[in-house]
């Protein structure tokens, strides 16, 4: 056994005072007690992240969500007996040059095992084939149909793969049966039938945007406005001046970067329209109030993968917030944090991880995986067989203990994370309209 | 008539910071004949001190700025007097000192990074609420940028034109050795004009985090749009940069409004395209007789 499992003590308090994972945290617990470790070699976990450049705020939450979870999984006794180390390369929010680079040092330099990261500014399948090659399991958030598309064209090449959270695509219908609900309910009532479309130049922002635009008829809202912004985006007048001529029911943006989303709802506010506004993932993060302050109140905003605000996530995130600061953003640092624990506890099931092209035991990990139900603080996470990517709740399954649920939000309090008011049973308050809007 | 105008205030809060930009960076190849690829760092750098020393000391925006100015002309300064002053005269000059200040930016940038981490933090220099104009909201923070702007050019100018330190200037870029002759000391100018250019990058730096926010790389869509700004009105061409500054800023503006974001700046790509055919000096540029 290594040093690290001689802590019994340390590791009951873990159990005891989490609450976070608490289930999985037993089991890998118990797994490490019964187990001989081979080797007090750490077992290394590469991690190609955006620590700097324009999605930094998400990349540092990247780090610190793997950090907490290696120091909880050492806590536990490591996996198998070995203790986790965690080795990050920044990739500067840069494209998939420098994520190919990344990943391929991690493998060659630092015999990392896996890789798990959130999301880089890549294309989305940046690391397949250099997982296939090596015959290492990546983990990624990348949130992408095209990983989907990748992963089936040929299952038994990127057996190794894995999207931890739904593809891009659920952010469309969900937006849309989001709204509906809210009007059935009589939260909601749309002051015209116009929707408006803002999105970045990236392909995953244009996919949630198509998927709005194709679906925006069908629940009875016609497009007044589709607008591609150029990143970073300084000055949103021309975007806003087009809004306000003609004022939309709903403001949809998806181009996602928080500082952007944060400047649009502080020019947006100087005058703004009577429009529900919806900002797709970037004002999950602490930054987005930091930086909007009063004008992020009342902002509505979504993601597939979000920390809950529940008995699990609540605990989580305190932990984080004690450990990191207020400033900490538990929905960024929980992607992480769950797939590295999810990692752990499949390595341990499968008899550990394996060294780079050491395939067959990567195999038998990945077997493991796509067997897992687990249950982190962004909810469930069960991987689809056929894509690799998490299930989606509630739109691919309706039992929320079976999907990953994709999250709507409201900030109420700029000094707090924003409220979960959708979907059941996680809601954790109601949807209030907005300040800016008429009751 | 609405949009007119929210293409004119855009397009003037726009150009301020462009013609910040540019101007100092058109200053330095017009006397130096250098292009200087860490100018982009030079205004993250006065918008980081500027964020140091408001949220250390709680400063106002005024002197804010100046924090900026010279936190700008200090950087200027030490890269004329660890760099620049080597390197000139010696053969190939023009992409021995590119490479060198490329490599500078870095540095900076890595500094800033290892000091404020990556996080994408406010600029507490910012002036809220907001005025009408026809119809139209002006925020002040954007009536502050112009202001500042057109203050800290016409003042550029004024020195430039009329005052000795202004002439000596003009004299080096127009003649080095000539001016030399005439009894003006070349290294002392050249360091005033890095001062100079770094001082309006530094405020250029606080003007666009107001806008935006900090972080390491925030300049870099600057400095772009400061060299092609620079391309177009001619390189070197100080006064060119300037209106160039704020008729491209409109013109991006204007293409936003009425055709569409995205198409502003490969719109002025465009241009600097269609000018270096038509033009190769630039706009304002004088026409080069090289005798074989």
């Amino acid at each position: 056994m290594s040093d690290l499992s001689k802590s019994p003590p340390t590791r009951r308090g873990f159990l005891q005072g989490a609450g976070v994972t608490a289930g999985s945290a037993a089991l890998l617990a118990g797994l490490n007690q019964t187990a001989k470790a081979q080797s007090n070699d750490p077992v290394v976990i590469g991690c190609p992240a955006p620590l700097t450049g324009i999605v930094a705020a998400d990349g540092i939450e990247f780090q610190r969500g793997l950090e907490m979870a290696r120091d909880e999984i050492n806590t536990m006794g490591g996996i198998l007996g070995r203790p986790v180390e965690v080795v990050f390369i920044d990739t500067e929010s840069k494209g998939d040059d420098v994520v190919i680079q990344a990943a391929q040092r991690l493998l060659d330099r630092d015999n990392a095992s896996a890789i798990i990261t959130g999301y880089n500014l890549e294309t989305g399948t940046a690391m397949h084939d250099i997982a296939a090659d090596a015959g290492v399991i990546v983990m990624h958030s990348n949130t992408v149909a095209v990983h989907d598309e990748l992963v089936k064209s040929d299952p038994d090449r990127y057996w190794g793969t894995f999207q931890y959270d739904p593809p891009e695509t659920m952010y469309g219908d969900g937006f849309l049966k989001f709204i509906e609900d809210l009007e059935q309910s009589g939260q909601f009532a749309r002051p015209n039938n116009k929707i408006t479309i803002v999105t970045g130049p990236g392909t995953y922002s244009v996919n949630i945007a198509n998927a709005l635009n194709d679906g925006a008829a069908a629940h009875g809202y016609e497009v007044s406005l589709y607008e591609t912004v150029k990143v970073p985006v300084t000055d949103w007048g021309p975007t806003l001046a087009k809004l306000r001529a003609d004022p939309p029911a709903i403001i949809a943006i998806t181009h996602f970067y928080t500082q952007d989303q944060a400047q649009f709802m502080n020019q947006f506010m100087t005058d703004p329209t009577n429009s529900l506004v919806y900002l797709q993932y970037g004002a999950s993060l602490a930054a987005f109030r930091d930086i909007a302050g009063d004008n992020s109140v009342g902002a509505i905003y979504a993601t597939v993968i979000g920390a809950l605000q529940d008995a699990i996530g609540n605990g989580f995130a305190d932990a984080y917030k004690a450990r990191f600061g207020a400033t900490a953003s538990p929905n960024g640092g929980g992607q992480t944090y769950q797939a590295l624990h999810a990692y752990a506890v499949a390595a341990a099931l499968a008899g550990g991880p394996g060294a780079p092209y050491e395939e067959d035991q990567n195999r038998a990990v990945a077997e493991r995986l796509k067997a897992l139900i687990y249950r982190g603080p962004m909810g469930t996470m069960r991987i689809r067989p056929d894509t690799l990517s998490a299930y989606s709740y509630p739109t691919e399954t309706n039992d929320p203990s079976l999907g990953m649920p994709h999250i709507f939000s409201q900030v109420h309090d700029k000094t707090k994370d924003g409220v979960l008011i959708s979907p059941p049973p996680y809601g954790a308050g109601n949807y209030q309209t907005p300040p800016w809007m008429k009751g | 008539m609405e949009f007119v105008i929210q293409i004119v205030m855009t397009g003037l809060t726009m150009g301020s910071m462009y013609a910040l930009a540019a101007v100092g960076l058109s200053l330095i190849y017009g006397t130096l004949g250098m292009f200087n690829m860490a100018h982009g760092l030079f205004m993250t750098f006065g918008g980081y001190m500027a964020y140091s020393a408001a949220t250390t000391f709680g400063i106002p925006l005024v002197l804010g700025i100046v924090v900026a100015m010279v936190a700008g002309a200090a950087i200027g300064m030490v890269t004329h007097l660890v760099i620049v002053r080597f390197m000139l005269g010696t053969p190939d000059f023009g992409t021995n000192v590119l490479v060198a200040t490329a490599g500078l930016g870095i540095v900076i940038e890595d500094l800033l990074l290892k000091t404020y981490g990556g996080y994408p933090y406010p600029q507490p220099l910012t002036v809220d609420g907001f005025t009408r104009v026809a119809g139209v909201t002006l925020t002040y923070q954007a009536m502050i940028i112009f202001v500042v702007a057109l203050v800290l050019i016409v003042g550029v100018a004024w020195l430039l034109k009329f005052t000795r330190f202004g002439r000596a200037i003009r004299a080096t870029a127009m003649n080095r050795e000539a001016a030399m002759l005439m009894g003006v000391k070349a290294d002392t100018v050249y360091l005033q004009v890095m001062a100079l250019a770094g001082m309006l990058a530094g405020v250029a730096g606080l003007m666009i985090s107001t806008q935006a926010t900090l972080s390491p790389q925030m300049g870099g869509d600057l400095l772009l749009k400061a060299f092609v700004i620079c391309v177009v009105a001619g390189l070197g061409n100080v006064w060119g940069a300037g209106l160039c500054a704020f008729v491209l800023a409109l013109l991006e503006a204007a293409i936003g409004f009425y055709v569409g974001v995205r198409f502003g700046f490969p719109a002025m790509l465009l241009l600097v395209i269609v000018v270096l055919i038509w033009r190769p000096q630039g706009l304002f540029g004088r026409e080069r007789v090289v005798r074989l």
